[in-house]
C-alpha cells in the first residue's frame, strides 16, 4: 500500500527523537533503544504526539539498535526492536489510526568505519544490519528507514540486508555537509547512482542541515534522482547553550520552508534533530496533499565510486566528451602483469591504477582473470584494494559470472561492468546480477552466429540487448554499447563500419557507445599512429567512452587535441595545463650531474640527492657500457650505504633516507629488466615477512622498512596491516622464512604482537622476530620474547644483514 | 618558517637541525594537497566536572581513574569533550603515497599530523572565546592514551559526542581512531587562568623522547 502512494501525494514523516528524550530526562552517552524497555510509556507518548500531529510514518526508536552499537547486559536486541515496533502499533491502535499509520523501521549506521579506511568488514555490517531487519519485519514493521548515513559503502551493506532478507520497502536517506558530499567523500550523483541501481523505493536527505541549508543539496538531488525524494532536515544548525545542544528554527518558519521544499519535488518530508510534534503540526498544516511534483524520469548515465561520479555521453545539458576508460589492469598480453597475478604482487597492480589515474584515466578496467588463478577470491581482493587508493569508478571485466557478482557485491559505488553480448546465455546470466546490484554494462554487438560484418547487423544486436535488458527493468541509459573494432590488417572495412556504428548508434539508437580502440591495428607496425587517429575519428562519430591505455602519449594528445577542437575543454584549459609546460623531462640537478658526461660518476650522486627519474635515467644509459652487478656494487650499495651512515650519524633524516631509497628502487627497476632480459640473476639475500599486527591499523613504520630492505636485496613478504598471528605462522611455514618483522603502535596492539611472537616460537622455532613501532622500547620487546628491538628503519636491516650474512 | 612547517620537521625527527631544500619543498606541496583533501571537522561538549577527594573524575555521568588527567583538571569545574578529524581523503592519500613514494608518505603524515594539530588549536581558540564569556579559561587537550588517562575511554568520550554521526570519526576494537587523523581530547575549564599552561607535548614524563618539541 504504501509503495501505491509514494511519490503520487505528499507523506509525513515524524520529527525528532532523540531531543524529546532528552527533555524527558536521557542522558548523554545513555542509549535511547534502551527506553524502549525501561521508559515504554514515554516512547508511545512521543509516537503519539506525532501521530496526533499529522505524521503518516512513524519511526521507530531503533537508531543504534545494531550487534555493533548496542551492548546492554540487561536486554537483547531482539527485545529492543519487537518492543519498539510494538511501541508505534500500540500509539497508533490508542488512536485508531492502526490501518492509518506506517511503521517504519528505523536503522541508522554502525558507528563503525568499513574497511578499507576502518576496521569493519563489509560482511559484518551487512550481518549487523540483516539481524536488525529481520526482528523488524517479523514484529511487523511496513518498511525499513536506512538514515543518517555518510558513507556509500555502510549504505549499501544496509541496502542489501534490507532487499535479501525482507520483503519491505526500503527507504534511504544520507547526511550531505556544506560542500554536498558525505563525510566518505561521495558526491549527489554518485549517492543517488548507488542508490538507484540498488532500488530503494524512495531517498533523500537528513538531519545535518536545517530546511534553509539543505535547499541548495537538494536541488542538486532532485536534478539527479528519479526517486520520490525524502527530506527530514533539523530544526536549524546545531547551537549551544549551557553546554547543551539545541536547535533554533521556530515550527511556523520550519513549516514554510518544508512547503518550499515540496515544491522543489520533495515528496516524503519531515523532521530530524530538534524537530518536535509542534514542528510537524505546522508542517502538515502548511503543506497540503497536493503539493506534489510528478517525478520526471533522468537520462544520466552515471558510474560511480566511493568518492566520485562519471558521467557518460551527452545526453544530459552537461558536455562531458569522452570517458577514458584505463585498460591496463589486464593480463592480456602483459608478461610483467601476469607475473605480478601469479605471485599475488598487489602492489603492482596498484600501483598500474594510480599510475593510470595520474596519467588522466576517468575509469580503471580492472581484469585479473589468468588460468590457473583464483580469479573469485582474486577480483575481491583487487577491487577492495583499488578502492583504498584510488577514487575513479571501476568495470568489472570478467567472463565469470560468479566473480562479477563478487565483484559487484562488495564495490562501492555503481560499477561499469564488462560485458554482456547480445548471446542469450550470456544475457541470462549477466543482467540479473545488473539489475540487483545497479551498474551500468558494456553490451558487445555479437551474438551466436558471431559479429556483424555491417553496421546494420551490430546495430540489430544492440536492439535486441537493450530490448532484453529492459525485460529486468534495466534502462537504455545503463547500458553502453561496444561496437566493436576489428583488425584493419585482417578486416579492411573494419574501421569504416565500425565507425558507421558509432554514429548510428548515437543517431538512431541514441545509445552510448564504447571501444577497445587499440584493437584497430593488432598486427600492423608504428601501432600508435593507427590507434590515435582512429581514436580521433571514434569520437567524432559518437565515442562515449574509449578502453585505452593513458599513459600512451599519442592517445592522450588525441584525447586532448579532440577536445579542444569541439570546444569540449573551455578556453583550451585542460590542453594547456597537459602541454603547457611540456619542457625537458630531466630536472636540472640531473643535467649537472650527466654533465661530466661520466656515467661511471653519476648514479650514486642521483641516489644520495633522492633524484627519482634522474637516477633511473642515468641507469639506463650505464647499462649500455657496464654489467648490471658492477652498477650495483660500485654505485648503488655504496650510495645507499653512505646516506645510511649519514642518517644514523643524525645528519640525514627520514624524508632524505625514503628519497634516497626510492631513487635507489628506480634504478634497480631498470638494472632489473636488463638483467631478466640477459637471464642473469641477482641473488636474494633472504626472505623476511613483514606485518602490522592484528588490530592494527597504521603501516606507514612497516612500509618504511619494506623500502628499504627491499634496497638491500631481501626478498620481502608484506603482509600488510591488521594481520592474524595465524597468517603469519603459515607464510613464514609456507616459506620457510627465517626472519620476521613485526610493527604495532599502540598499547593495545601490543599484546596481539605478544599472541603472534608466542605462535611463531612454537610452531616456527628457529625463525628470529624483529619488532618495532611508536609504543615500543628495548625493555618491552624483551618482555614480550621479541629477538630484536629496532629502533629505526636502518635497525632492521643491520639486523636483517646479520642474521643472513 | 611557519608554525605548521617547524612542527612537520619536528614529526620527521629533525629535531634542531635544519631541513634539506628537496624536504622542505616537498612539505611546501603537500600542504598544498591537504587543502585539497582534508576536509577538517570537530564537535564539542561541555560537560560539569567532579572530582572527588578519593581521586575519581565525573565529566557528567562518565567516572575517570586517572592522576595525569586529575593534575590537568586540578581547579577546573567543566570539562569539554572534543574531538576533530581531517576525515579519510587524508588516510587515502597516505595510503597511495605509501605505494608510490615513501618519501612523500611520510611527509604526508607528518604534514597532516601537523595541520591536526593547527585545526584543534583554532578550534579550541573558539571554545575558550565560548567559555570566557562565563569566566572560564581553558586547560591544554589532553587526550586518552595520554599519562595514565587509559585509551579505552575513548569509547565513553567519543559515545558522548555522538562523534560518529557528528563528524564521521569512529574507532577499532584497538580504540585506535578512524580516519587515523583525528583526536579526541578532554579540556578543563576553570574560574581561574593558568599563569603558564603547559601544552600537551612539554607536559609528557617522557622526556626522552626524541620527538618532543624543545
Amino acid at each position: 500500500m504504501l509503495r501505491e502512494r509514494l511519490g503520487k501525494e505528499l507523506l509525513y514523516l515524524d520529527g525528532g527523537m532523540g531531543t524529546l528524550l532528552q527533555d524527558r530526562g536521557l542522558a548523554p552517552g545513555e542509549l535511547p533503544e534502551i527506553w524502549n524497555v525501561t521508559h515504554p510509556e514515554v516512547i508511545r507518548e512521543i509516537h503519539r504526539l506525532y501521530m496526533e500531529a499529522g505524521s503518516d510514518i512513524v519511526l521507530t526508536n531503533t537508531f543504534g539498535a545494531n550487534a555493533l552499537k548496542f551492548h546492554d547486559t540487561n536486554c537483547s536486541l531482539e527485545e529492543i526492536v519487537t518492543a519498539a515496533v510494538g511501541h508505534v502499533k500500540a500509539a497508533a491502535g490508542e488512536l485508531g489510526k492502526e490501518d492509518k499509520i506506517f511503521t517504519a523501521l528505523d536503522v541508522g549506521p554502525t558507528g563503525k568505519l568499513l574497511k578499507p579506511m576502518g576496521d569493519l568488514e563489509f560482511e559484518t555490517a551487512y550481518e549487523a544490519f540483516k539481524e536488525v531487519m529481520v526482528m523488524g519485519e517479523k514484529a511487523g514493521a511496513d518498511l525499513i528507514h536506512i538514515e543518517t548515513m555518510s558513507d556509500t559503502y555502510e549504505l549499501k551493506a544496509a541496502v542489501l540486508a534490507a532487499k535479501e532478507n525482507t520483503s519491505l520497502p526500503v527507504f534511504a536517506t544520507v547526511v550531505f555537509d556544506e560542500r554536498h558530499k558525505l563525510l566518505t567523500g561521495a558526491d549527489v550523483p554518485a549517492v543517488t547512482a548507488l542508490l538507484e541501481g540498488l532500488r530503494v523505493d524512495a531517498m533523500g536527505v537528513n538531519c545535518s542541515m536545517g530546511p534553509e541549508q539543505m535547499l541548495p543539496v537538494l536541488e542538486e538531488l532532485t536534478a539527479y534522482t528519479s526517486l520520490p525524494v525524502i527530506v527530514k532536515p533539523n530544526a536549524g544548525l546545531p547551537k549551544q547553550r549551557d553546554g547543551k545542544t539545541y536547535y533554533d528554527v521556530e515550527p511556523e518558519v520550519f513549516a514554510c520552508l518544508m512547503r518550499q521544499i515540496t515544491r522543489m519535488g520533495a515528496s516524503v518530508i519531515g523532521g530530524c534533530c530538534g524537530t518536535t510534534p509542534e514542528h510537524i503540526r505546522s508542517m502538515t498544516e502548511v503543506c497540503r496533499r497536493d503539493d506534489i511534483f510528478p517525478i520526471r524520469e533522468k537520462e544520466y548515465t552515471v558510474v560511480s565510486s566511493y568518492g566520485q561520479s562519471v558521467f557518460l555521453g551527452n545526453s544530459t545539458e552537461k558536455k562531458h566528451g569522452s570517458v577514458i576508460i584505463g585498460e591496463r589492469i589486464n593480463p592480456t598480453g602483459k608478461k610483467r602483469f601476469k607475473q605480478a597475478l601469479k605471485e599475488h604482487d598487489l602492489d603492482y597492480i596498484l600501483r598500474e591504477g594510480i599510475a593510470q589515474q595520474d596519467n588522466g584515466a576517468h575509469i580503471l578496467d580492472v581484469n585479473v582473470g589468468l588460468p590457473d588463478i583464483d580469479e573469485l577470491s582474486l577480483m575481491r581482493e583487487v577491487v577492495l584494494e583499488l578502492q583504498s587508493v584510488v577514487n575513479l569508478p571501476l568495470q568489472i571485466d570478467t567472463v565469470d559470472a560468479e566473480a562479477m557478482e563478487n565483484a559487484l557485491r562488495i564495490y562501492n559505488g555503481k560499477a561499469m561492468v564488462n560485458s554482456v553480448s547480445g548471446k542469450q546465455e550470456s544475457m541470462d546470466k549477466v543482467f540479473p546480477l545488473i539489475q540487483k546490484y545497479g551498474g551500468v554494462v558494456i553490451g558487445l554487438t555479437l551474438d551466436e552466429n558471431g559479429i556483424p560484418s555491417d553496421a546494420d547487423g551490430r546495430i540489430k544486436i544492440a536492439r535486441k540487448i537493450i530490448s532484453e535488458a529492459a525485460k529486468y527493468g534495466i534502462k537504455k541509459k545503463d547500458i553502453v554499447i561496444d561496437a566493436l573494432a576489428m583488425t584493419i590488417s585482417s578486416e579492411p572495412e573494419g574501421a569504416k563500419v565500425t565507425l558507421e556504428t558509432l554514429r548510428r548508434l548515437r543517431d538512431e539508437v541514441k545509445v552510448n557507445t564504447v571501444l577497445g580502440v587499440s584493437n584497430i591495428s593488432f598486427g600492423l607496425p608504428a601501432r600508435p599512429a593507427v590507434n590515435a587517429s582512429f581514436y580521433t575519428l571514434a569520437m567524432m562519430n559518437g565515442l562515449s567512452a574509449g578502453i585505452i591505455n593513458p599513459s600512451s602519449e599519442d592517445m592522450m594528445k588525441a584525447w586532448y587535441a579532440y577536445h579542444a577542437l569541439m570546444n569540449l575543454d573551455e578556453n583550451c584549459a585542460g590542453y594547456i595545463e597537459r602541454f603547457g609546460n611540456a619542457a625537458a623531462p630531466v630536472g636540472e640537478n640531473s643535467k649537472d650531474l650527466l654533465k661530466k658526461n661520466d656515467s661511471r660518476m653519476s648514479l650514486a650522486p642521483a641516489i644520495e640527492k633522492g633524484l627519482k627519474e634522474d637516477a633511473a635515467k642515468i641507469t639506463s644509459e650505464a647499462i649500455k657500457e657496464r654489467a648490471p652487478l658492477d652498477i650495483i656494487n660500485e654505485e648503488l650499495i655504496p650510495a645507499l650505504n653512505h646516506v645510511g651512515e649519514g642518517f644514523e650519524k643524525g645528519t640525514i633524516f627520514l624524508p632524505q633516507l625514503l628519497m634516497s631509497a626510492e631513487a635507489a628502487k628506480s634504478a634497480f627497476t631498470v638494472l632489473k629488466e636488463q638483467m631478466d632480459k640477459s637471464g642473469e640473476a641477482q641473488e636474494k639475500k633472504g626472505t623476511v615477512v613483514i606485518a602490522t599486527v592484528k588490530g592494527d591499523i597504521h603501516d606507514i613504520g612497516k612500509n618504511i622498512v619494506r623500502v628499504l630492505l627491499d634496497n638491500y636485496g631481501f626478498h620481502v613478504i608484506d603482509l600488510g596491516k591488521d594481520v592474524p598471528p595465524e597468517k603469519i605462522v603459515d607464510t613464514v611455514l609456507k616459506y620457510d622464512v627465517r626472519l620476521v618483522g613485526l610493527s604495532a603502535l599502540m598499547t593495545t596492539t601490543v599484546t596481539s604482537m605478544e599472541e603472534t611472537i608466542r605462535l611463531l616460537k612454537e610452531k616456527a622455532p628457529k625463525c628470529r622476530i624483529m619488532v618495532g613501532g611508536a609504543v615500543l622500547n628495548q625493555e618491552y620487546a624483551d618482555m614480550i620474547g621479541a629477538d630484536f628491538y629496532g629502533k629505526d628503519a636502518m635497525q632492521s636491516v643491520h639486523y636483517a644483514q646479520d642474521i643472513f650474512a | 618558517m611557519e608554525r605548521r612547517t617547524r612542527e612537520t620537521l619536528r614529526y620527521l625527527g629533525y629535531g634542531k637541525n635544519a631541513a634539506d631544500e628537496k624536504t622542505l619543498a616537498l612539505i611546501k606541496d603537500v600542504f598544498a594537497e591537504l587543502e585539497q583533501t582534508a576536509a577538517p571537522k570537530s564537535i564539542c561538549r561541555v560537560f560539569d566536572l567532579e572530582q572527588t577527594e578519593d581521586g575519581g573524575i565525573f565529566i557528567g555521568n562518565l567516572k575517570i581513574r586517572s592522576s595525569s588527567l586529575s593534575r590537568n583538571l586540578k581547579g577546573c569545574v567543566k570539562a569539554v569533550l572534543f574531538g576533530a578529524t581531517l576525515g579519510t581523503g587524508t588516510d587515502r592519500l597516505i595510503a597511495r603515497a605509501s605505494l608510490k613514494d615513501m618519501a612523500e608518505a611520510v611527509v604526508i603524515q607528518a604534514c597532516a599530523a601537523a595541520l591536526l594539530e593547527e585545526y584543534c588549536d583554532q578550534e579550541q581558540m573558539k571554545i575558550a572565546e565560548n567559555m570566557g564569556k562565563q569566566g572560564l579559561y581553558l586547560r591544554p587537550r589532553f587526550s586518552p592514551g595520554y599519562g595514565d588517562f587509559d585509551i579505552a575511554y575513548q569509547e565513553p568520550v567519543m559515545r558522548m559526542l555522538d562523534c560518529a554521526k557528528t563528524i564521521g570519526l569512529t574507532m577499532t576494537d584497538s580504540f585506535m581512531l578512524t580516519p587515523m587523523k583525528s583526536v579526541t581530547a578532554v579540556i578543563g575549564a576553570a574560574p581561574v587562568k593558568e599563569p603558564c599552561p603547559v601544552a600537551g607535548c612539554e607536559a609528557c614524563g617522557k622526556k626522552d623522547c626524541e620527538y618532543r618539541r624543545r
